[in-house]
């Protein structure tokens, strides 16, 4: 790649070279750390680094969009291909374990992949600010012809594995093939939904639709009731969110939180200095 | 009766040999084609036939229902033991005949022959090519019955491996043999092995793969239902081998019988101490579950079928760690085609050079293939490998029937690749059809004549790849979609200048970029016949459909010359488009024909032809 330094890093075993590039974790006992390029670049990271955490490191951007930092990856979009090996994989899930790896983020062949993924995509979503400047970028347009079912969703799964995480398992991905579809349980508002707007919030496309006003908040065609916050009275959480996560303690709104939090360290703190706990009461 | 040690199993099956065998059986076979032709109902008749001649239970006369006996084409089938005679197409109405004079007289009946030449099965042309290794017990033992079994050797690689060979030399002999997976990708079995073997991590799981799902493809369903205790056997000794503690069995879900057969059998080894805890009194432990599929096509692949028997959707799932080191449950695991592990007590009994004296070079062994479509004879045919696609297609097939051209034969199921006639020069080996760009599949073979238009069959095969694509990767979802609408227009005369060109690119993206091996094989369909009958396409871009299957697409018209003035296009020509009587060569009438392609294949005579629309195709219709 043009114009990118060419830098060196600091190995395991050569400490005098030049710092360009810190490894994402520092060397962790038992992992052994591997050595390779990406597009030119030397990196080196603990083994089992992905190809996509590893390239960022390098400040090398792949595009994604069924990927999210916070969730189990899956690899479904095949946006992030790079090629290693001679072979196409998705950065996101391909593991490095081989000494002296050599990978391209931008060879023709990959390019070329990216290219008729979005050429796909962007006729599922064709409005989604995120699709059409990928799309822009890479010099591909929606086309009439094969526009079946422009809804907007790209059926990334990213709203699923949220919900997932976060724990009320409210929504899925339902059916088979171009008609799979996110959805609650029997096609029907999703029972389980605590209307947290994880899924709305993790979608790359913003097909998740929600609105709030006079304290209540509405997702999946559901209306949800937002509780005041015990400090402050700000309506942020629903009453559902308060009663999955725990009841009353979390239904403090963020900013308070963090208001209570910090009173706590700063009691903390006097409690630790010279003259400790009668100090405490000028706090 | 459960048997506690190796010597037991020995003494239970001298007495089995030594007990006097019937003086003549009627075998009437019970595999997938016979039983939708009837097999039943005869089976039953002759059941009540041998009653009414006070034959049952009989020591010198029996009637039993048998594994698939192969010749679906003139099922139902009754096989005579000992003189081996064939019958074929017979009725419930014919038991009594066939019980009186045949089972106990001892006589031939003509009528019933199988083939018109000959008596014995195995003299028949579409037997003759056959080696039957892995369907040998069909037709000589009661399907999933374990005394048949071990009467015919069963359960004899597991002594073998138990008694004298120990886990190593079991390992070994798998390993030595080059067997190749039976379930299409054809991956050396020994590397597999190995990789398990030295797997870390407990404990570790075995998989049969019995969910086949291609169309027209039946022969592990012959195989589960007609001998499952090989399956089991083979399981077993593997477990042994490969110190595994669990095993699945992943079956159809639509093939209900495999699944009683093979629960059954597990039952009936478990008692006999062949299965579970404290095998033969050895201390050795493996446990067998038979599991029902999905119902998706998609769980025949290997991630989504282990998904499936986790208790998840059937997805695939990325895989950059291999299934031996990390699988069912994240544990180490041993994925085969049902038929691979069939093959696995005939090796470890006999040894990898008599296993290497069939098949060729790098294709040891045989293959169970099953042959449809426009054959003479249709059914299950298992060759050595390496005999070559005419052999399977012209000898065993007997070839297409009687005016009417070879023109290419598909292989490996949906995600396989049509062949053209060169193809049969090819010797079924894995390597030689990957590498002509169809490939083995499971073995399922669909033989088309000159009224096949490929671009349609690639149409019909993407039709049901792209409902059967399980969603999770946008190649596949949207991408196979993309490759229909195109498939689609060309059939229906809509189509586009460079929609050929353009189909290659998607076919060539969608195989770079999905996520599983169903996903990436999807474009085989398009991209074989792309680059074989290429001038099809190009004509189907001119609207043009050569083999007279796409409506609208042509004009049938009747070669005066060649016309024998038979009437037959007449008859079958639902829209009286064809004029002329007596001995004057008939005629087509262009306003009237519907372009059914009804008169094409009645000509038996290849006097009626399809031809280019005149007015230069069905855009200015559609336009």
């Amino acid at each position: 790649m043009p114009g990118r330094p060419d830098t060196a890093l600091p190995g395991p075993g050569s400490p005098a070279a030049a710092p360009a590039v810190l490894p994402p974790r520092p060397p962790r006992p038992g992992i052994p750390m591997v050595e390779g390029t990406i597009d030119g670049i030397r990196v080196s990271v603990p083994r089992g680094t992905t190809l996509l955490e590893a390239a960022r490191l390098c400040g090398i951007e792949i595009p994604t969009l069924c990927h999210h930092e916070g969730l189990p990856a899956e690899g479904s979009c095949r946006l992030c291909v790079a090629e290693i090996r001679g072979q196409l994989a998705v950065s996101c899930m391909f593991p490095l374990r081989d000494r002296d790896f050599r990978a391209e983020t931008g060879s023709p062949a990959v390019m070329d992949a990216r290219r008729y993924v979005l050429s796909l995509l962007v006729n599922r979503a064709p409005k989604a600010p995120r699709i059409a400047r990928l799309a822009e970028e890479y010099g591909v347009a929606p086309d009439p012809r094969f526009m079946k079912d422009p809804d907007g969703c790209i059926r990334c799964g990213r709203c699923v594995r949220a919900c997932r995480a976060n724990g009320p398992e409210a929504i899925a991905l339902a059916g088979r093939g171009f008609a799979r579809t996110v959805t609650g349980p029997f096609r029907k508002p999703p029972e389980d939904c605590i209307g947290c707007l994880a899924c709305a919030l993790s979608c790359p496309t913003g097909k998740i639709a929600f609105s709030e006003k006079a304290g209540t908040r509405k997702i999946w065609e559901r209306e949800f009731e937002l509780a005041p916050c015990p400090e402050c009275g700000a309506r942020v959480f629903t009453r559902e969110q308060i009663g999955f996560y725990g009841g009353q303690a979390s239904a403090v709104c963020p900013s308070c939180r963090r208001r209570l939090m910090a009173t706590e360290l700063r009691k903390a703190a006097a409690y630790e200095a010279p003259g400790g706990p009668l100090l405490l009461k000028s706090v | 009766m459960r048997l506690r040690s190796i010597e037991e199993l020995r003494a239970l099956r001298r007495e089995l040999t030594e007990s006097p065998a019937p003086e003549r059986r009627l075998w009437v076979c019970g595999g997938p084609g016979c039983l939708a032709s009837g097999a039943q109902e005869v089976f039953a008749a002759v059941e009540a036939a041998c009653r009414d001649r006070g034959l049952q239970g009989g020591a010198r006369f029996r009637a039993e229902l048998s594994g698939c006996l192969g010749l679906c084409e003139r099922g139902p089938l009754v096989e005579v033991e000992p003189e081996g005679w064939l019958y074929g197409g017979v009725k419930p109405e014919d038991a009594a005949e066939l019980v009186g004079e045949t089972l106990v007289g001892g006589r031939f009946l003509d009528r019933l022959a199988a083939d018109p030449k000959c008596r014995e099965k195995d003299l028949i042309p579409f037997y003759l090519p056959q080696k039957r290794l892995v369907m040998a017990r069909f037709g000589r033992t009661r399907p999933g019955n374990l005394t048949d079994y071990l009467a015919a050797g069963g359960y004899g690689a597991l002594e073998l491996a138990l008694s004298e060979l120990g886990r190593e030399e079991a390992f070994r002999r798998v390993e030595l043999s080059g067997l190749r997976g039976r379930g299409g990708g054809g991956f050396p079995a020994g590397r597999k092995w190995r990789a398990l073997k030295e797997a870390a991590g407990r404990p570790r799981y075995l998989i049969a793969n019995g969910d086949e799902g291609d169309p027209g493809a039946f022969m592990n369903r012959a195989l589960m239902e007609g001998d499952p205790l090989s399956v089991i056997e083979g399981m077993t000794v593997g477990a042994y081998a490969m110190e595994a503690e669990e095993g699945f069995v992943y079956v159809r879900h639509e093939y209900p019988l495999s699944v009683e057969r093979l629960n059954s059998c597990v039952r009936a080894a478990e008692e006999a101490g062949l299965l579970g805890d404290d095998i033969l009194g050895t201390g050795m432990s493996f446990r067998l579950r038979i599991v029902e599929g999905g119902g998706a096509f998609v769980c025949g692949e290997s991630t989504a079928l282990t998904a499936s028997i986790e208790g998840r959707e059937g997805q695939p799932r990325v895989k950059y760690v291999r299934t031996t080191e990390a699988g069912l449950w994240e544990k180490p695991t041993l994925l085969q085609n049902v038929e691979s592990w069939a093959n696995v007590p005939m090796i470890v009994r006999n040894g990898p050079d008599w296993f290497r004296e069939t098949g060729s070079g790098d294709n040891p062994g045989t293959k169970v293939f099953s042959l449809v479509g426009k054959v003479r004879r249709t059914g299950l045919v298992e060759l050595p490998l390496g005999s070559s696609v005419g052999s399977l297609v012209n000898d065993a097939g007997g070839g297409v029937p009687r005016g009417r051209k070879f023109k290419a034969v598909q292989s490996g199921g949906p995600s396989g690749g049509c062949l053209p006639e060169s193809a049969l020069e090819l010797p079924l080996d894995f390597d030689a059809l990957a590498g002509a760009g169809a490939m083995m599949g499971s073995g399922g073979l669909i033989v088309m004549d000159d009224l096949s238009c490929l671009v349609d069959t690639a149409r019909y095969f993407t039709a049901f790849l792209s409902e059967e694509s399980c969603g999770k990767c946008a190649p596949c979802r949207e991408g196979l979609p993309v490759i229909l609408e195109v498939l689609t227009d060309m059939t229906e005369g809509r189509a586009r200048p460079g929609d050929t060109d353009f189909l290659e690119r998607q076919a060539r993206m969608l195989a770079a970029t999905a996520l599983c091996g169903l996903g990436k094989s999807a474009a085989n369909p398009v991209l074989s016949t792309l680059r074989y009958f290429r001038d099809e396409y190009l004509e189907h871009e001119g609207g043009f459909c050569r083999a007279g299957r796409c409506r609208g697409m042509y004009q049938p018209a009747v070669d005066p010359a060649s016309c024998r003035s038979c009437g037959r296009c007449q008859k079958a020509c639902p829209a009286e488009a064809i004029e002329g009587s007596g001995k004057e060569p008939r005629r087509v009438v262009p306003e009237k024909c519907v372009t059914c392609g009804a008169c094409l294949a009645a000509c038996a005579f290849e006097a009626l032809k399809a031809h280019r629309h005149p007015e230069g195709g069905p855009d200015a219709r559609t336009a």
